[in-house]
């Protein structure tokens, strides 16, 4: 439904996004998750047609948005970062005035604003002013402007941003509720959103594509590949010798001490294992580090949540190697040059 | 054709409708109206001060009272003043045009919409002229009550040509004005910049004729008031037509490509 290639968009001399490439499929709600200013909101302008990409294309259902814009301007829904609401209209004149330009045949107005008012859950306030609306309401009528005309795919740039919970969890489930024939894809950068409403993950950071997965795959894939922290003393490169002699582990490295750690004695040095998925080698860790003569004062099993995958994926001091041997899937893109950006 | 007609039509009432919700357009019409019935009214007077010492002095002095067209020099005095009013009133209703819906991020909607630049300037532009004409309405009433007082009456064509040209100049002003707010999402930078340009326009005559020439000549044709003066007097005059239509395709094709450009620019 959506394939998007090489994108690129620079501004004079700084590059906002870099060769992003990705596809959506049909009836998909895509997450498209990243720190600030990773470049999520430049690509969803370029795919909506708001901004010009500096090279690359895409195509939105089978339309280019270079050659078809028009096509393609008429089969998405855009909901910008600020809701593009006129304060002075009421939310029923407004959604008339947006069906209109959005090239609804005439006969279809009154039943395609109505059940955009429906699904939105604006129909007791239908004539109201916007000037008048509580932000919730506001982004409500945000979406319900991008639905209005039916369109196959939907763009929805930080559709929760500014909301209460409760909010949060109305906009969620209406964003849910409109997945099915439609096509959707949400930028975020908040990651249980992108767990709770999302089938799959686009992480950007420093206007690259670092992964794209389902959010189960990438929380099982880190998370299977847990590990072990350790407080120790000794010499520490010896340590991380043996310990990646052994069979499942995967890396060794060491990790800044809390300052409440090793008060007793600062030879002590903390340590991070990282394991094959599913396995569990924290007897043989324990046993080769008393064998070898290591003190060790503390031992405890960590996981990866997608906050984890997330930060790994997208902080800028990431250790190279680290990015090796977690590479998540076929289509990761690891950021190995996290400086390039 | 028909979706562009109607993709006009929606931007056209919109862009009216929304004018007679804001609280700064009524103010600006009262004013308006306010100023432009105090003209009214002191041309009125002063005529009739003056046609009163010329009768005084046929009495007196047995000086012939000269033949005044007393309509038709009323008509011409009031409609130069009223180009002064559209030069303070203009460019506050077309600064909003554009940079209003660069700073609400409306434009947005629009840039994404299924729906040209240009068909978006027209709209726009029809709008807020239509403002304009509603705006003069009751000035209209108020001519026809005095001139309706004229005998032998008026012929029907000056002051039909007058107020065309009024509109005219009115229109071209608006295109420009819309043109640079597109360029600013600052009403107020766009109004004071409007208001110079504008200034410009209406009196590069000036200008010109203290360059004289050729070069001269060609600059005084651009002037709005020049054009203006022409048609008020009553004298149909079809390049004076054209230039004031010229301004107002400039303005909505600028309009457009600086939409267009802007595209570029955005971050």
């Amino acid at each position: 439904m959506i394939e998007v290639e090489h994108l690129n968009k620079t501004y004079g001399s700084t590059s906002a996004i870099t060769d992003v490439t990705f596809r959506v499929e049909k009836g998909e709600i895509l997450g498209f998750l990243g720190p600030n200013g990773a470049g999520k909101t430049t690509t969803m302008r370029i795919l909506a047609g708001y901004l010009p990409a500096t090279s690359g294309t895409a195509k939105i259902a089978g339309f280019d948005i270079n050659e078809n814009s028009l096509e393609v301007r008429q089969r998405i829904g855009y909901l910008p970062e600020n809701p593009p609401l006129y304060a002075e209209m009421t939310i029923e004149a407004y959604l008339y005035f947006v069906a209109r330009i959005k090239a609804v045949p005439a006969g279809d107005r009154a039943q395609k604003v109505q059940a955009a008012m429906e699904r939105c859950n604006l129909l007791d306030r239908r004539h109201v002013i916007i000037r008048k609306l509580s932000k919730g309401y506001r982004q409500r009528v945000g979406i319900a402007q991008a639905i209005v005309h039916e369109p196959s795919v939907i763009i929805l740039d930080e559709p929760t941003v500014g909301l209460d919970p409760r909010q949060i969890i109305e906009v969620r489930n209406l964003i849910k509720s409109l997945a099915g024939d439609r096509t959707i894809i949400i930028s975020t950068h908040i990651l249980p959103e992108v767990s709770m409403v999302c089938s799959r993950v686009t992480i950007i950071n420093g206007g690259k594509v670092v992964a794209t997965n389902s959010p189960e795959n990438l929380m099982n894939e880190l998370a299977g590949g847990s590990g072990y922290e350790l407080e120790i003393d000794g010499d520490i490169s010896l340590a991380k010798q043996v310990l990646l002699n052994l069979a499942d582990v995967n890396l060794v490295e060491s990790i800044a001490k809390s300052p409440n750690d090793s008060v007793f004695d600062d030879r002590r040095v903390n340590l991070r294992v990282i394991c094959n998925p599913n396995t569990e080698p924290g007897n043989h860790i324990a046993a080769t580090l008393m064998r070898t003569g290591f003190d060790l004062y503390e031992m405890r099993r960590v996981s990866a949540t997608l906050e984890d995958v997330f930060l790994d994926l997208t902080t800028e001091e990431e250790k190279p190697e680290l990015d090796e041997n977690l590479a998540l899937s076929d289509e990761t893109v690891t950021n190995e040059e996290g400086e390039a950006a | 054709m028909g979706i562009v007609l109607s993709n006009i039509i929606a931007i056209y009432r919109r862009e009216l409708q929304s004018y007679f919700v804001s609280p700064l357009a009524y103010a600006i019409v009262g004013i308006f109206w306010f100023l432009a019935g105090l003209f009214f009214v002191i041309i009125l007077q002063d005529i009739i001060q003056y046609i009163a010492i010329l009768e005084t002095r046929n009495a007196q002095l047995g000086v012939p009272v000269p033949p005044i067209d007393v309509p038709y020099t009323f008509l011409q005095a009031f409609l130069e003043r009223l180009e002064w009013l559209l030069l303070f009133i203009l460019p506050i209703l077309s600064m909003g045009l554009y940079s209003e819906e660069r700073k609400r991020g409306t434009l947005e909607l629009l840039a994404t919409s299924p729906i040209t630049n240009w068909a978006v300037a027209v709209g726009k532009l029809l709008g807020v002229l239509t403002f304009f004409i509603t705006m003069i309405l009751p000035l209209l009433i108020l001519e026809a009550i005095v001139l309706s007082a004229a005998n032998p009456p008026m012929s029907a064509a000056i002051p039909l040509l007058g107020h065309l040209a009024l509109i005219l100049l009115a229109g071209a002003i608006l295109s420009v004005g819309m043109f640079i707010s597109s360029l600013t999402d600052s009403t107020i930078l766009s109004a004071v910049m409007s208001f110079a340009v504008i200034f410009l326009l209406l009196f590069v005559e000036l200008i010109a004729k203290s360059i004289g020439g050729f070069f001269g000549e060609i600059l005084g044709n651009l002037s709005l008031l020049k054009h203006y003066n022409t048609l008020i007097q009553g004298v149909f005059d079809t390049s004076s037509v054209i230039v004031f239509l010229s301004y107002i395709i400039l303005g909505i094709f600028l309009t457009a490509q600086s939409i267009n450009a802007f595209r570029f620019q955005r971050r």
